[in-house]
């Protein structure tokens, strides 16, 4: 694959999308996020805390993601984000939207997978 | 570890988050950036490094903060002190509101039930005289179109009847000329003996027009109502109300096409009315039936006989205006026709809702004032209590406004809970106007109309909700501002004493106590203005001595009794049986008594004196009596003497006249020998000589003074009969009642006997309005002023609470206990006198409305405006001086130590 760190907007676009991914499965607090984003992207695409957070503040407003206080025993507390009942629904359409998006791409520019 | 919380903090600034929002975000972010410094470390970077590394995240080109405005400057505003992180919504504010409202009321118990009361009190008279004033003075009359209806009066101003009764002819000649109207309908009063059915009773009733229930749009309930055909004399036909109907005749539909036996005579029932038929006129009386008016013939013809009342209603498009131009010509013209009678007698036209309740109508808006200023003073001292409870919650203020709540969202939350308060005293304030409604129905007089139709009804609801409202916002409105409005900062500098307690509050609760003395004021000055001149009205002199009087009506049948040698016998008899029953000092036969009839007057001739012109003869009211009246009544022979049985039929005529009538025609005269005659000398009836002169007494109005008087034996009156007993007794007069109703009937089972009353009792009805008038503002002064001396004590002992501090210094530096006490009634003693000032002037200017419903007092009566400023005075003295006396307890070391 090669491909470069994505551009500002592309990045944009596809960070909410990302963000709600991750937490499908289970809670997440948002150093977590912007690792495991670091992790799986294999480095390519890596978010400065100045947007990380303002974004999982966006995405709260929307009331797609719900952050919480949660203490674990000998911890400090961290703020845990998990996906909403309608950030679910906006997670399934996005994804088909951004597999449909992705799809036409590679049918115009003809690129194949590895 | 670094700490980042600074660098965060130092970014977020420019976007002015909430306190609490901000707290989370460094705390979050700061987590952050300590991971990201841990594994820099752990990859081999040094401290510095490490440090300058995360740090340079953040310095972004201030990423974070524009981020962060774009996403959090919109709920920065919300007050988190009220809970959740919800959206804005103002429905979901005004439920929390509520809820958090009845929760902070039902915390403090003993200011929600005082503030309640206070405004059930305020808004519970608010609504009892609403009530009053719909029915009576707002609701349309209950007839068809009520606006077009009208009543016609004949103008005889200058005899002092500006609304005189118009005579049949004068009617009939109205009815066939004027064009303004759509119907003319002339009522006469009437009473009938019933009989034939139980006891014989005495029935009030009317003769009308036959077209008067049209005209007036009101149907039969039962067969029907008159047809012009009925309208003529010899028709024997009747018309029951619905309450005859049902008292008498069992509710039964087939009394229609019966006959019943009224004044001996056979009326066939052709119909019976809806219930609450009452027609407008004069006299509020309770019409039992009605027959056709029918003229007889000599009847149609009589111009100066006055004794109808006339409706009519207009037609449509015609004016007032028009209506009464065309009468005035109308008028006119019978007054060529008929110099005799109609000289200077024009014609008025009224409209019929102002004929109604013209009268009351100034009684009832005073209350209706009277009230307001009841709840402006509950309203100020439920303020007040607000102003003094936000100086104490002023700390739950300041930690909401720190946590990030808005102002507006504070005041509104205010306005919610007084809101709140006023309408649980609406509530509360609608169970006492129900209880209220009851007692005042009692006391309302029977000439205010339409009694049976007060209730609370769906309109009375509008307006107690409304006033209910209004009052909240009203009484809220100054406390929330205040309370939101303080300097947060020094509030939580100072540790919570005194901001919103502080100099403004104060003016403010100062304010509020001017005001509701002035207010009291104003409404104890009208209330002693009412009772004195009640007290003034009982202690005039009736004439008469009014205790231990038992009276009754006793009308005797025209066809059974027909002459008065046949009354006489009659009267005799009955005469003879109730002067032996035990507790009967004195009896005798009355004509219509003091205080219960207006009519019976006529104009008289001197004998040697010739007859002055028709407009200028003087009318003297008479009476036909029975010897031994005067002293069973207690009216004082001033000379000559009484009618004795001997002056009868065969013996020469007499009359007794009263002191004015004898000062009026032989001033500076012995009247004892002298003759007259009533109507013209040349009239055909005979001269009597006067025998006697009485006392005056205040014969048709308590009000006014006596009139010309006279009086008849009834033994020598042909067409007058007497048709009253009067009886002096030794016991509680109302205990002979049945006794002396049997001696009646012991004479004659057929006699009617009604009306049976103590002259006390007749006495006291002469001045009900004037009582009910006094009654109710006495009791709305006396509420006003309770209110305005909580309104005192509150500020006050809040005021000493307050300054304790600077009590116990003075104390601590030689203040006397007197000096203390001193202080502190003298503040008050400010506030109440500035309020006193402004009550005096205001009281100066409201109380003229009041001048027509005082009597023998002027509206500024210098005695009424000092006896009421001492007693407020005094009031106001006592209620500060309870606080004050708890100042001078201020044990200085304790005082001292406080805060």
């Amino acid at each position: 694959m090669a491909s470069p760190v994505p551009d500002r907007e592309l990045k944009k676009g596809s960070a909410e999308l990302m963000i709600l991914a991750l937490l499908e499965d289970r809670a997440r607090h948002g150093y977590e996020i912007g690792q495991l984003i670091e992790a799986r992207s294999r480095g390519a695409i890596r978010f400065n805390i100045a947007s990380l957070y303002p974004l999982l503040y966006r995405l709260e407003k929307r009331n797609w993601i719900r952050g919480r206080w949660l203490e674990k025993a000998g911890q400090r507390r961290r703020r845990y984000y998990r996906l909403t009942a309608s950030g679910k629904k906006v997670l399934s359409k996005q994804r088909a939207g951004w597999r449909e998006f992705v799809e036409a791409i590679n049918l115009i520019t003809g690129i194949q997978h590895a | 570890m670094p700490d980042f919380r600074v660098d965060i903090r130092a970014r977020l600034a420019a976007v002015r988050l909430s306190p609490v929002r901000e707290a989370e975000i460094v705390e979050e972010l700061s987590q952050h950036l300590e991971q990201e410094y841990e594994r820099a470390l752990s990859w081999g970077a040094s401290d510095g490094e490490a440090r300058r590394q995360v740090v340079e995240q953040l310095n972004a080109s201030d990423l974070l903060g524009r981020e962060l405005k774009h996403v959090e400057r919109r709920i920065s505003e919300k007050p988190i002190t009220l809970g959740s992180e919800r959206k804005v919504n103002i429905f979901a504010d005004l439920l929390q509101d509520l809820r958090y409202g009845l929760r902070t009321l039902a915390k403090n118990p003993a200011f929600t039930t005082i503030a309640i009361v206070a405004l059930a009190l305020g808004i519970g008279a608010n609504s009892a005289i609403f009530s009053v004033v719909d029915a009576v003075l707002l609701r349309p009359l209950p007839f068809k179109n009520p606006s077009q209806l009208v009543m016609l009066w004949e103008n005889a101003a200058h005899l002092g009847f500006p609304r005189d009764t118009p005579s049949p002819a004068n009617f009939l000649d109205w009815q066939k000329q004027a064009t303004s109207f759509a119907g003319m309908a002339a009522t006469s009063e009437r009473s009938f003996n019933l009989t034939g059915v139980g006891e014989p009773e005495r029935l009030e009733g009317r003769r009308v027009s036959a077209n008067l229930f049209e005209l007036l749009g009101i149907p039969a309930r039962l067969g029907r109502t008159f047809v012009p055909e009925d309208d003529k004399p010899g028709s024997h036909v009747v018309l029951l109300s619905h309450s005859l109907w049902q008292r008498r005749f069992g509710s039964d539909p087939a009394v229609v096409g019966h006959a019943v036996t009224l004044d001996g005579e056979s009326y066939t029932v052709v119909g019976v009315m809806p219930p609450f038929v009452q027609l407008p006129g004069f006299e509020n009386r309770n019409d039992q039936l009605w027959v056709p008016i029918a003229f007889p013939s000599e009847e149609a013809t009589q111009r100066g006989n006055h004794f109808l009342e006339v409706i009519a209603r207009l037609k449509p498009g015609v004016t007032l205006k028009q209506a009464q131009a065309e009468m005035d010509t109308i008028a006119a013209r019978l007054e060529q026709q008929y110099p005799t009678y109609n000289k200077r007698r024009g014609a008025v036209v009224i409209p019929l809702h102002e004929q109604v309740v013209g009268e009351v109508r100034p009684a009832l808006l005073v209350l209706l004032g009277a009230v307001g200023f009841v709840l402006l003073i509950a309203c100020a001292n439920v303020a007040n209590l607000l102003l003094a409870r936000a100086a104490v919650r002023q700390k739950e203020i300041a930690l909401r406004l720190a946590l990030g709540a808005s102002r507006s969202r504070l005041t509104r939350q205010f306005l919610t809970e007084s809101v709140l308060l006023a309408l649980f005293g609406a509530g509360l304030g609608l169970l006492l106007a129900l209880a209220g409604i009851r007692v005042l129905k009692t006391f309302i007089p029977l000439s205010i109309a339409q009694v049976e139709t007060i209730t609370i009804d769906a309109r009375v609801l509008i307006f107690t909700a409304f006033m209910a409202m209004v009052t909240g916002i009203a009484f809220g409105l100054v406390p929330a501002i205040q309370g939101s409005h303080f300097n947060l900062n020094d509030t939580l500098k100072e540790g919570g004493r005194d901001s919103a307690g502080g100099s403004k509050g104060n003016r403010i609760r100062g304010l509020l106590v001017i005001a509701e003395v002035a207010v009291s004021f104003v409404l104890l000055i009208g209330a002693g203005l009412l009772i004195n001149s009640f007290l003034h009205l009982r202690n005039l002199d009736p004439g008469f001595r009014s205790d231990h009087l038992l009276t009754m009506k006793v009308n005797l049948s025209e066809v059974k009794y027909p002459d008065r040698e046949r009354r006489a016998a009659f009267f005799d008899e009955v005469m003879g049986r109730v002067r032996e029953l035990p507790g009967v000092q004195l009896a005798a036969v009355a004509g219509n008594l003091p205080l219960t009839y207006n009519g019976d007057s006529m104009s008289i001739s001197v004998e040697g004196v010739p007859d002055p012109p028709p407009d200028q003869q003087l009318d003297v009211i008479f009476r036909a009596i029975g010897p031994g009246y005067f002293e069973t009544m207690g009216i004082p022979i001033v000379r000559g003497r009484d009618f004795r049985d001997q002056d009868n039929g065969n013996a020469r005529d007499v009359v007794i006249i009263s002191e004015k009538t004898a000062q009026q025609f032989w001033a500076g005269q012995d009247p004892i020998g002298k003759r007259l005659k009533p109507g013209l000398s040349t009239s055909s009836s005979p001269w009597r000589e006067v025998i006697g002169i009485v006392k005056d007494v205040r014969q048709n109005d308590f009000v006014v003074s006596p009139k010309r008087q006279m009086y008849f034996t009834y033994r020598q009156a042909k067409n007058i009969p007497a048709n009253a007993l009067v009886v002096r007794t030794s016991i509680e007069p109302m205990n002979l009642a049945v006794p002396v109703r049997s001696a009646i009937w012991s004479v004659d089972k057929d006699q009617t006997v009604a009306d049976i009353d103590t002259m006390d009792h007749i006495v006291a009805q002469a001045v009900a309005r004037q009582r009910f008038s006094m009654l109710l503002i006495g009791l709305f002064a006396a509420l006003a002023l309770l209110l305005a001396s909580i309104g005192i004590y509150g500020v006050m002992s809040y005021s000493v609470a307050q300054r304790t501090r600077e009590i116990g210094i003075r104390m601590a530096l030689g203040a006397r206990r007197t000096d203390v006490l001193q202080m502190t009634v003298k503040q008050a003693l400010k506030l109440v006198g500035i309020g006193m000032v402004i009550g005096l002037a205001a009281a100066f200017l409201l109380t003229r409305v009041l001048a027509s419903l005082l009597f023998g007092i002027s509206a500024t009566d210098p005695i009424t405006f000092m006896g009421i400023s001492v007693v407020l005075l005094a009031v106001a003295i006592l209620a500060s001086y309870v606080p004050a006396l708890r100042a001078t307890k201020v044990d200085p070391i304790i005082a001292l130590r406080a805060q």
